[in-house]
């Protein structure tokens, strides 16, 4: 796995140790990332990213508590593989939820209506489903 | 608020860089007022304040630069004031304006100051000063400001010190030689444990990597914490007018509160980690925002 598909934003809401977190989650949720998947290097991530290497670690460590990754002896962290190969769908949206809530604070704050912030959501998964499903793209 | 930094010692030696109850007056005025500090091995510690603050008198005194009026700082465990120079070859210091030995070319210089430095990287030397645009040929002297900076940042870093104490090391650097700089600290922090101190204004630098973060302001420490835990504990409460008129003296973990032009109250907050927010979150109308470090400062020294 590349560093690469780390997105670091440093002035985001979010820590940037919840970040890689919650990009390994989903990356692992979505089966991009396989079971025994090795991930980069602490060193990698923090120099590719010029973050600090205990920020990388702390999230990597945490979510090793959590049973999402393991620490193989000589080899480095990758992803479970006692776990089962594929998360229920509650637990993929359990991976979504803060996105989610965060949207909903920003739909109070722009004093939105619900449904209006609900159809637009419904336009953007129909427009990621078409950009990557290759039969339908073609077709545009 | 003047916590020590809270990380477990990487070896069983002195701490890399200690102040304690630091006091430095001009002219009658307090620059810096009884301030404590402790940074562990493999800290990077960013040290933010408004121009005056006091940065630069803190990390003068803590090189043994300065004299304070009160207190001490020690380094390595040596009085800063009397380095032993086993402490000395271990530590590199970028002042805001180097000005050593400007009469050499600048291949000359960094290869004359190798000399004395058992770790010495000459070829992290050699990269470096093509990728930061610097001819070993030209004489120090006829070097702006800026390039002057870069050179001593070149000649701090090849040193590989156990501790890099950088004083405004953002101000002559461009964006890909900032990321480069940024890179080696967060490498070297990672790798060797190296201690860093480092003052800047350009607070997105320190959310990369600091592992830690010093607010400075009119000699005191507003603010001393980890920074990975600084945005789940630090908020800004936001009440309008009505629910403001609710609030009874001020509330657990209130910083600072001020009057925004619509007659709501904007209160910075802060909690331990894991802790909840004091009931006032809930009152009618109150919405709570996130804050990244630009804002939190703003908010704490404006």
């Amino acid at each position: 796995m590349d560093i690469g598909l780390f997105h670091i934003q440093p002035a985001a809401p979010e820590p940037i140790y919840r970040q890689i977190m919650a990009q390994l989650r989903r990356l692992i949720a979505s089966g991009q990332l396989a079971p025994g998947a090795l991930l980069p290097s602490v060193r990698d991530v923090a120099g590719g990213h010029a973050i600090n290497p205990m920020t990388v670690s702390r999230a990597y460590g945490l979510l090793e508590n959590e049973g999402v990754l393991e620490r193989q002896r000589g080899k480095g962290m990758v992803v479970a593989t006692t776990h089962r190969p594929r998360p229920s769908s509650d637990q993929r949206l359990a991976a979504l939820v803060p996105s989610l809530r965060e949207v909903a604070r920003q739909t109070r704050e722009l004093k939105l209506p619900n449904g209006l912030v609900l159809e637009r959501l419904r336009t953007l998964l129909e427009d990621e489903h078409e950009r990557i499903t290759p039969a339908r793209s073609k077709i545009r | 608020m003047n916590a020590s930094l809270q990380l477990a010692p990487r070896f069983a030696e002195p701490v890399p860089l200690v102040a304690a109850g630091v006091t430095k007056r001009f002219e009658g005025i307090a620059v810096l007022d009884r301030v404590d500090l402790r940074l562990p091995a493999g800290a990077v510690l960013g040290l933010i304040g408004r121009n005056g603050a006091g940065k630069t008198t803190l990390i003068r005194i803590l090189m043994g630069l300065t004299l304070p009026d009160a207190g001490a700082a020690t380094v390595f465990g040596d009085p800063a004031l009397d380095m032993s120079d086993t402490s000395k070859v271990r530590l590199a210091y970028v002042p805001q304006q180097p000005d050593a030995l400007a009469w050499m070319r600048v291949g000359d210089m960094l290869s004359f100051i190798g000399s004395f430095y058992p770790n010495w990287d000459q070829n992290f030397v050699r990269d470096t000063l093509i990728r930061w645009d610097l001819p070993p040929g030209k004489s120090l002297a006829k070097l702006s400001t800026g390039e002057r900076q870069r050179v001593a940042l070149i000649r701090a870093l090849a040193i590989r010190p156990a501790l890099l104490v950088l004083d405004e090391p953002a101000a002559a650097l461009d964006p890909v030689a900032r990321r480069d700089l940024l890179r080696e600290i967060a490498v070297r922090a990672g790798e060797s444990g190296t201690t860093v101190l480092f003052s800047t204004h350009i607070v997105s630098d320190l959310e990369r990597v600091a592992s830690h973060v010093a607010f400075l302001h009119r000699g005191k420490f507003l603010l001393n914490t980890q920074m990975d835990d600084l945005k789940e504990t630090h908020t800004r409460l936001v009440l309008p007018p009505a629910a403001a008129a609710q609030l009874t003296g001020t509330l657990p973990g209130e910083l600072r509160r001020r009057r925004q032009h619509d007659g709501s109250l904007a209160i910075v907050l802060a909690r331990e980690a894991g802790r909840a927010w004091p009931a006032a979150v809930a009152l009618p109308g109150a919405s709570l925002e996130v804050l990244d470090l630009e804002d939190l400062f703003v908010e704490m020294t404006a």
